[in-house]
């Protein structure tokens, strides 16, 4: 049989979503949509015609031309997806978990990679006593060993994004085509310590992205601004009601006193359970906003709990590797068990370990991160997609982290711990994940097992064992939600497959 | 007239709106929309499910606001989604917001009856 590779998945995409295409100056959007203005008369004779700032030659042209017709776009048989030549990509937080592993895979792609960190992670797990179990080097070592290794140079420049007047001299220099905003506090927990914690986050990341709005619309308008915000900002409804993808579908109707309505296209609800979390609400507040004002362009990327060690080119080199905390404020749930395992202390739940959460392995969610960039939106398109490929309960992964665990020879415990954060334990949870894989080409490739096997075989090696088993206090809970300083009691220890499952069962719409 | 996918409903533009609306023997919902409004990028799904579900009886297609200024011009959009109903070239009914299934599945079995009552008389 012969298989037909399908058609690009950007292929028809046109110049209306290229970030090359100058529509500022060219094409007036406000003359309809929801303006009280009176509506500008147009000559007859008007055309919508737009430049390009790549192809200047092309004069004035109507923005008809396809990705597939554009000699700027160039196909990527592996992805199966047009990629723009040697596309300008700004990461802000690119000395991060995410955002330096991002940059290895675009640099390798082919594309110009810019980026700005000021270590606010490294100083605040520094703070909370711990380093990142595999050691990653400091930046001008890894921007030298990308060059080296790789072949892949980064611009990089030390710069906070609360820096408007050096954050804007960059974009300037730059002109960015895509930014990937990674450049906020990541922590639930961190946020939740006191005032000054709770104060420092919200800052950072609220005020933080709201100046990067401004800047954008500033100084590169047509560019996408790729935004990382998290499940977390729904909630879990108890209702069970499904975790749309940010925006009610138009069959989505509220009924009220005998009449009804569609509420297709207003923003769904969202629940925040950390004061981290309403900082990613307020940012989907201020980004929708943004793109309705001034024609700015966005995907807000709903992440679920990401865990994973592992990408083709972290992988080539000990220099390249990412960072991998996991202390209680920036640990997440998979890599902290699998820390606890190999330190042979038992796994640490929360409460009933009932919680059902969308979970991704690193190597996914860098994928879907290329397939996004390279699909830009319209222009001010505001778009949600639920970036999940799996739905966990916590108790299961601790179960799976144990099983795993055995194959390296390691005996391992779970534990129950009370729950230091206001949460439902036990809920429903369905989660609708329709965009990634049906329009972006998306598909999931790592499941929990086999990004935990490759976890415990790089934090089995020597040398990292030893810097786990230096830290391994820090991943036990400390901060709790209602603000006292107490040690979380412990209310159970048991033996992994003793326990009957039962309970809710998460459901991905995918 | 462009139709991408399944999923996608018809496009009509100022080179395609004489023929394919105003001379159309059927009658036609116009759905104009933006690029930048979420209410009319969710009626994607619900328009290409009525197109199939009205094939022969009702055209059913969109028109960009932004890309066909003459057009949005014309019919003078001032909010999207707007949905106008054509019968004969002229305009019978406009809605303008997003609507649920049910509400467009009465306003298209209206307009098609009219329309056959037309014929009739």
């Amino acid at each position: 049989m012969i298989s037909k590779t399908p058609k690009p998945w950007n292929a028809e995409k046109t110049c209306w979503n290229c970030p090359a295409a100058k529509f500022k100056g060219n094409v007036d959007f406000r003359a309809c949509g929801q303006s009280k203005e009176k509506i500008k008369e147009l000559q007859e004779s008007k055309e919508v015609v737009i430049e390009c700032h790549r192809r200047k030659e092309l004069g004035h042209f109507e923005p008809n031309i396809t990705f597939e017709q554009c000699p700027e776009w160039k196909l990527n048989k592996n992805y199966n997806i047009y990629m723009l030549r040697n596309m300008r990509i700004m990461i802000l937080g690119i000395d991060g978990y995410l955002g330096w592993t991002l940059a290895l895979k675009l640099g390798k792609l082919g594309c110009k990679v810019s980026g700005i960190d000021n270590f606010f992670r490294r100083d605040c797990v520094m703070e909370k006593g711990s380093h990142t179990l595999v050691p990653i080097e400091r930046m001008t070592e890894r921007l030298s060993a990308a060059k080296d290794v790789l072949g892949v140079e980064i611009d990089f420049r030390k710069i906070d994004i609360m820096d408007m007047d050096r954050l804007k001299g960059f974009m300037e220099e730059v002109k960015p085509e895509s930014i990937v905003h990674y450049a906020e506090c990541p922590s639930a927990p961190y946020s939740m310590v006191d005032a000054k914690h709770a104060i420092k986050v919200q800052k950072n990341n609220v005020l933080g992205t709201l100046g990067l709005l401004f800047l954008i619309k500033e100084i590169v308008p047509e560019s996408c601004l790729i935004k990382l915000g998290t499940m977390g900002e729904y909630g879990a409804p108890l209702t069970g009601r499904p975790l749309f993808e940010g925006i009610f579908p138009a069959d989505a109707v509220m009924k009220w006193n005998g009449r009804e309505w569609s509420m297709g296209g207003e923003l769904t609800p969202r629940d925040p359970v950390s004061f981290y979390h309403v900082s990613k609400v307020q940012d989907t507040f201020n980004i929708y906003e943004a793109c309705k004002y001034w024609w700015l362009r966005s995907y807000d990327i709903m992440q679920g709990v990401i865990y994973g060690v592992h990408t083709e080119e972290t992988a080539k080199d000990d220099r390249l590797r990412t960072r991998f905390d996991v202390d209680e404020w920036f640990g997440t749930v998979i890599n902290r068990f699998v820390a606890q395992a190999v330190a042979g202390i038992p796994l640490t739940i929360y409460g009933s370990g009932e919680q059902i959460r969308g979970f991704i392995a690193l190597e996914d969610a860098m994928e879907c991160m290329v397939r996004l960039i390279f699909s830009p939106p319209e222009p001010g398109q505001y778009d949600v997609v639920n970036q999940v490929s799996g739905l966990h309960k916590i108790s299961e992964l601790a179960e799976t982290v144990a099983k795993v665990g055995k194959e390296f020879g390691l005996d391992v415990k779970i534990q129950r711990l009370e729950n230091p954060r206001v949460e439902a334990e036990e809920h429903p949870m369905e989660v609708v994940s329709k965009k990634l894989p049906n329009t972006f080409g998306f598909e999931c490739k790592v499941t929990p097992e086999k990004e935990i096997r490759r976890m415990f075989k790089v934090l089995t090696k020597p040398n990292i064992v030893k810097r786990t088993g230096e830290k391994k206090h820090v991943i036990y809970p400390m901060t709790r939600w209602s603000g006292e300083k107490e040690k979380m009691g412990v209310l159970e220890v048991y033996e992994p497959g003793t326990k009957l499952m039962g309970g809710y069962v998460g459901k991905l719409r995918i | 007239m462009i139709k991408m996918t399944q999923e996608m409903v018809m496009e009509f533009t100022e080179k395609n709106f004489e023929k394919e609306v105003i001379n159309s023997e059927l009658p036609v919902m116009v759905e104009f929309w933006g690029s930048w409004c979420p209410p009319c990028k969710m009626m994607d799904p619900v328009m290409a499910k009525l197109e199939e579900e009205y094939a022969g009886m009702v055209k059913i297609g969109k028109i960009n606001a932004d890309r066909n200024p003459r057009l949005r011009n014309r019919y003078n959009i001032r909010g999207v989604p707007t949905f106008i109903m054509f019968a004969n070239g002229k305009e019978m009914e406009r809605y303008v917001a997003a609507k649920s299934e049910d509400e467009l599945r009465k306003i298209l079995k209206r307009i098609y009856q009219i329309n056959r009552q037309t014929e009739k008389d």
